[in-house]
């Protein structure tokens, strides 16, 4: 159970509010999604929860572990795959996924077992001995959730883990994060693309302008309303162009 | 320290995988030292092997002048060319560089002598450097006036008026180096100074592994994995301390046999090895801070490889690399002794050219380890305070 309490946050003093009193609460093996328009604050309650950001006021609490300190946040088990293809491009997918098994602190013994695992979800079994820079788009964006699956997460925070991919690598990698669901990761996921987040996540919420504006299942969200999320999603968020 | 090893490999991994970045580490350093060992053999080895070549017409027929050509000939490191030319022809060779410079012994050698008057002149080849003028007109000055004297000498009555010994026999010369009166000679130079050089310019790899780290979000996962700053940099410091070494180990060897395979003189080690290694180490150190540093002040690859290269050739410039530093100006030396790359460069001469002893190149060692502390303090405090996201 991930509770997130009153958090806010902003990059200085005299800058506006990134996230303002963000009260959230995911139940353990759910598949979460976080919606909202460029700026709304989801990289950065994500960069939160994993430690990349200390935030001043708020707590986030896992299974009751206070994420203050990188321990806690080791012992939650949570894992972070950002947006960015966040690997060495001259390295091998298997010198990748080595590397970052190795820093995790996962035992020399323990890491080819680790590696096989993470392949075997994200099927990149045939290219392990792939530099990771001729890989495809869509490869890339496998081999990026493939790093974040080596410590065996329990929390899993995707940030728009499909951008930029064709629409065979993005039902991969949906299908992906359904098993890894079904095998009682918790996931965390921002998206842009409404139908992902429809017939990814069991929960959503839609936030803008650092508040969290509405959160639920589909069908409380939905309720009442005519139209799809995506409707809902635009007059939440005020109809306009964003940046 | 947990992962230290995978860090360590990785690094090592992206360097093997980066050819601009060996062809730098390692190509480079190694065409520098051969070129400049040869290019700059003669420069340091006046007092053995060097000669200076020259054509001489005598116009006088007199036993004087016969005699004077006889022993300018003999005077090292003088070297006359016997050819059987004109004066304008022997003119013509020396401004195709075939000789250093030409002697003409005018007519009336003796009675111009005596007079004090010009009794020979000397061309000079054009850009022959001021080392080898000093040492013409020295040899010929030296040979003038033992004529000159032995006129007058040969005036007074009961005077032995013999001066075939050479002014040089008259004192005995040695060097410092050691007791064998061995000379240092260009490698001895241009190894430690290039290894220097080359040693600085890891912050060219280093500096943009870590910005694409940067740019690629790679340092913010291994932050969320709680890799901290600490680690990274340690992780940096490590595998590229042991490419400077390596460097040192490649620079020396080539001093020690390929430099002498190809003709040049074999570096010599001194008699106090240890004093190269902790040179070495305190040099590497200092090259890594260095290389930290100018990543965590740079935004992107294109501006890290700028402003490594062009502060490397400045400390190269000034710290006597490109240059020694002997041959500059009071004030240049001064501001010189600024450079790390001087400390460093000082401190492998105490060993190698002064034959010093460990004690010796503590100063320069100590100079170089401040300096690495005092970087290294600010490329930690840069990191923490922007993160790992920011340049």
């Amino acid at each position: 159970m991930i509770a997130i309490n009153h958090l806010e946050f902003s990059y200085s003093p005299s800058a506006s509010p990134v996230l303002r009193g963000i009260e959230l609460d995911i139940a353990d093996r759910a598949l979460f999604g976080l919606l909202g328009p460029n700026g709304a604050g989801k990289t950065t309650l994500l960069s939160i929860l994993a430690g990349l950001i200390d935030c001043p006021a708020g707590r986030v609490f896992v299974d009751g572990l206070d994420l203050v300190t990188p321990r806690a946040r080791q012992q939650a088990r949570l894992s972070l795959v950002p947006q960015e293809y966040a690997f060495y491009l001259p390295l091998t997918v298997r010198e990748n996924l080595q590397f970052f098994a190795g820093v995790q602190g996962v035992p020399g013994s323990e890491v080819d077992q680790r590696v096989s695992e993470a392949v075997s979800l994200t099927s990149l079994e045939e290219r392990l001995d792939h530099r990771a820079g001729k890989l495809s788009g869509g490869l890339k964006r496998r081999l990026n959730l493939a790093i974040g699956l080596l410590n065996r997460p329990r929390l899993l925070l995707l940030d728009e883990p499909t951008v930029g991919i064709d629409p065979h690598s993005r039902h991969f990698i949906l299908e992906t994060i359904r098993r890894l669901g079904e095998q009682g990761t918790t996931v965390i996921y921002t998206s842009h693309y409404m139908e992902e987040v429809e017939e990814l996540c069991d929960r959503v919420a839609i936030m803008d302008h650092g508040r969290i504006l509405r959160q639920g299942t589909l069908a409380e969200l939905l309720a009442g309303q005519s139209g799809s999320l995506e409707s809902l999603f635009l007059d939440l968020t005020a109809r306009g162009l964003r940046d | 320290m947990t992962g230290m090893g995978a860090l360590i490999r990785k690094e090592l991994l992206l360097l093997l995988r980066d050819p601009h970045g060996l062809l730098l580490l390692f190509v480079m350093p190694a065409i520098f030292v051969l070129i400049m060992t040869f290019a700059l053999q003669n420069q340091y080895s006046m007092s053995r092997d060097v000669t200076i070549d020259f054509l001489l017409v005598n116009e006088d027929d007199g036993g004087l002048s016969r005699a004077f050509a006889r022993q300018l000939g003999n005077m090292s490191p003088l070297n006359r060319q016997e050819r059987d030319l004109g004066w304008q022809d022997m003119q013509a060779l020396a401004r195709q560089g075939e000789v250093k410079f030409l002697v003409r012994i005018r007519p009336g050698f003796q009675d111009r002598l005596g007079q004090r008057q010009p009794a020979v002149e000397v061309v000079l080849a054009p850009g022959l450097s001021p080392v080898f003028v000093s040492v013409v007109e020295a040899r010929l000055t030296e040979l003038l006036n033992r004529f000159y004297l032995r006129l007058r000498l040969a005036t007074l009555p009961g005077v032995q008026s013999s001066f075939e010994a050479r002014a040089s026999d008259l004192m005995e010369t040695r060097s410092l180096y050691d007791d064998s009166g061995a000379l240092p000679s260009s490698v001895q130079q241009n190894v430690p100074a290039w290894l220097l050089f080359a040693m600085f310019f890891i912050a060219v790899p280093l500096s943009t592994t870590l910005i694409s780290e940067r740019q690629q979000g790679t340092l913010l996962r291994l932050r969320s994995m709680g890799v901290g700053a600490g680690r990274v940099l340690f992780g940096k410091v490590i595998p590229f301390f042991l490419v400077n070494l390596l460097q040192v180990v490649l620079m020396f060897l080539i001093g020690l046999y390929l430099i002498p395979l190809l003709g040049g003189d074999r570096l010599t080690l001194g008699a106090h090895p240890a004093g190269l290694v902790l040179v070495s180490v305190a040099a590497s150190l200092a090259a890594v801070s260095y290389a930290l540093l100018v990543a965590q002040i740079t935004r992107t690859i294109e501006q890290a490889t700028i402003v490594s290269a062009v502060f490397n050739i400045i400390m190269a410039a000034l710290g006597g690399v490109m240059v020694p530093r002997f041959l500059m100006p009071d004030l240049m030396q001064q501001v010189g002794g600024y450079s790390p790359m001087a400390w460093g460069l000082e401190g492998y001469f105490d060993i190698l050219l002064r034959n010093g002893t460990v004690v010796d190149v503590l100063p320069e060692v100590g100079a170089l380890l401040a300096f690495a502390a005092l970087m290294l303090a600010l490329a930690v405090w840069r990191y923490r305070r922007v993160g790992p996201e920011q340049g």
